[in-house]
């Protein structure tokens, strides 16, 4: 490997990132440019900037190492990603855009008529931003330690400051024409290797044995079922509850222009899912010797020097490193604005240079949990967020757009119940590995910790006493009808 | 839709305020576009149930047809069993059709609340 030609692709990508971001610092001006772009961006930007922001470290590079790894099991991470965006069309995307509010937080107070609700979800919000931002940043020490032979917290280091620059310098706008870019280099930096691998592979003297390099207890037909139904739901369900992804359909025009972008983006990650996808298979051929827990995170960023020695193979490495790149600065950008707007409002004023301070306090706070722990398998880390999300977020976000009688302590009750059993399940799991019955159980809760929040908000809500908001049908009737004209 | 008590509090009442189809006299235009925005509600919570459960059902049978069904391991293109391509490719179509089924109802739903509002208006 050249680590000169990989450092310079890095270099490369994060200029990019900086004159994209300093081409939006001149033209935020405005509070509302910082945090929604103004809503003007079009659907394809758009699209294109919630799909890069969306496509993170996991599935750039964790995706291809897990299909390595375990086989077809890996194939239901993306499946369950991109079907988690067809709930967020179908219950989200238009009547959020239509709330007019700036964050979760935002909406979930003015819904409810409830401080004390805005508190309890800016803090699952944050949450969940923080625990996924940490992969990302385990991903760019993995990288750089691969191509460059660095320590792991030098990628680290690197991304958390760039990200904190970036965000405190241009806001949304500026990010949002940042991730467009970074979605169309992701695509680019996986396809034109794994096009070059799938006709050297199929055209060259290598033969494939399917039944030693795909066998079918490591296929489709061997899987849990209780297992990948409880992750999927997870999943599913999860994607709505990201801070990063919901706050993205604010900067629509409108409730029906944020559902064409929905669409848009289930057709973009798709792609990349299935290209992304293509590199886990071929990695199996190429690369069954990476297949160990630790090492396969990193086969897509080997795989082009297995099969091209020479300068092609070094210029194709560069290129997926600088995909991957991209991937990391992508996701904890997107993370670290939600996250900076979400605290500059809590916390502080809600002006412009409150959000700076919040931007650099937000990116703070991963880069040390990264620089502490030690990173595990990518995919499995942000699995862990999804259920997260999906048990303390997602069930009070849905009744709040879809049930009138939802009221704050319902609301309340339900997120705290959720986060709690979650990370109960998940401490318990990782202390003793789960006994006999119950280890499914703690190892993929989601199964049970999201109706167990569900009935849990619908129970206290229907008894309490204070009743739900006097303008909920009214604020109902607003998410789900079109504006005038 | 099914009858229900609903408390009703001074002060929170300015004409047409939400009153969950009991009728108060004097705001007869306001009352049917409460009605109206309700009901464009509720079918647009019926159209997303709806689509979802079609994608669990196909999704399901694409599963099942992958668990039950031996051959689809035998058959290799390129040197990947069927089986292992249907997996790993197969459900993306299935959910973007989803969607764009979902778009089509939902702009429709909505032209038919528009049509409606306009004609009382």
């Amino acid at each position: 490997m050249n680590a000169l030609l990989d450092l310079v692709a890095v270099a490369a990508v994060v200029g990019a990132t900086v004159l994209i971001g300093a081409y939006g610092l001149r033209i935020s001006r405005t509070t509302s440019d910082f945090f929604v772009a103004s809503r003007t961006v079009r659907p394809v930007w758009n699209a294109s900037a919630i799909s890069g922001e969306y496509l993170s470290a996991g599935t750039f590079l964790g995706l291809s190492g897990l299909v390595l790894l375990s086989g077809a099991e890996g194939f239901w991470f993306p499946i369950g990603y991109a079907a988690g965006y067809l709930l967020v069309l179908l219950f989200v995307a238009a009547p959020l855009r239509r709330s007019g509010a700036y964050t979760i937080p935002d909406f979930i107070e003015a819904r409810l008529e409830s401080r004390a609700s805005r508190r309890v979800t800016s803090a699952a919000c944050l949450l969940i931003g923080w625990l996924y931002i940490v992969p990302q940043l385990h991903g760019a020490g993995i990288t750089l330690q691969v191509v460059a032979d660095v320590p792991p917290w030098v990628g680290a280091v690197l991304v958390a400051v760039l990200v904190a620059a970036a965000t405190a310098a241009g806001g949304m706008r500026a990010i949002t024409y940042v991730q467009a870019f970074q979605y169309w280099l992701k695509l680019t930096a996986l396809l034109v290797p794994a096009v070059l691998i799938v006709f050297a592979v199929s055209g060259g003297a290598r033969e494939i044995d399917p039944l030693v390099v795909f066998p079918a207890e490591a296929g489709p037909s061997g899987l849990d079922a209780y297992a990948a139904g409880s992750l999927l739901l997870a999943l599913l369900l999860g994607t709505m509850g990201l801070p990063h992804v919901l706050v993205r359909f604010y900067t629509s025009p409108t409730g029906g222009s944020a559902r064409r972008t929905t669409v848009l983006v289930i057709v973009m990650v798709s792609a990349f899912y299935a290209v992304s996808s293509v590199i886990g298979l071929l990695a199996r051929v190429v690369a069954p010797d990476l297949a160990q827990p630790g090492v396969a995170d990193t086969v897509a960023l080997v795989l082009p020097a297995r099969v091209f020695p020479g300068l092609a193979g070094e210029l194709l490495t560069a290129l997926v490193v600088a995909g991957a790149f991209a991937a990391f600065l992508a996701t904890s950008a997107g993370l670290t604005v939600s996250l900076a707007g979400v605290v500059s409002q809590d916390v502080f004023s809600g002006s412009v240079r409150s959000f700076r301070l919040s931007a650099v306090l937000v990116a703070l706070v991963p880069l040390a949990i990264a620089l502490l722990t030690q990173p595990a398998g990518l995919v499995a880390s942000v699995g862990v967020v999804f259920v997260f999300a999906a048990s303390a977020l997602s069930p009070v976000l849905l009744l709040s757009i879809w049930w009138s009688r939802l009221t704050a302590r319902g609301a309340v009750a339900g997120m705290v119940t959720g986060a709690v059993a979650c990370g109960l399940a998940f401490v318990v799991h990782a202390a003793v590995g789960g006994v006999g019955v119950a280890a499914p159980l703690l190892a993929q809760p989601a199964a049970w910790t999201i109706p167990l929040a569900t009935v849990v908000t619908v129970v206290v809500s229907l008894t309490d006493r204070a009743g739900a908001p006097v303008r909920a049908a009214d604020y109902l009737a607003r998410l789900h009808t079109p504006g005038r004209g | 839709m099914s009858a229900q008590r609903v408390r009703v509090t001074a002060g929170a009442g300015r004409p047409g305020a939400p009153t969950r189809g009991i009728a108060l006299p004097g705001t007869p235009v306001d009352d049917a576009e409460a009605a109206y925005a309700r009901a464009l509600r509720r079918s647009q919570l019926r159209l997303a149930v709806g689509t979802v459960l079609g994608f669990v059902t196909v999704a399901a049978v694409l599963l099942a047809v992958l668990a039950l069904v031996p051959e689809l391991d035998e058959i290799a293109l390129l040197g990947v069993p069927l089986s292992w391509l249907l997996h790993a490719f197969g459900f993306y179509p299935v959910i973007a059709g989803f969607a764009i089924l979902y778009v089509r109802g939902a702009n429709r739903n909505e032209r038919r609340w528009r049509a409606l509002r306009d004609e009382e208006a």
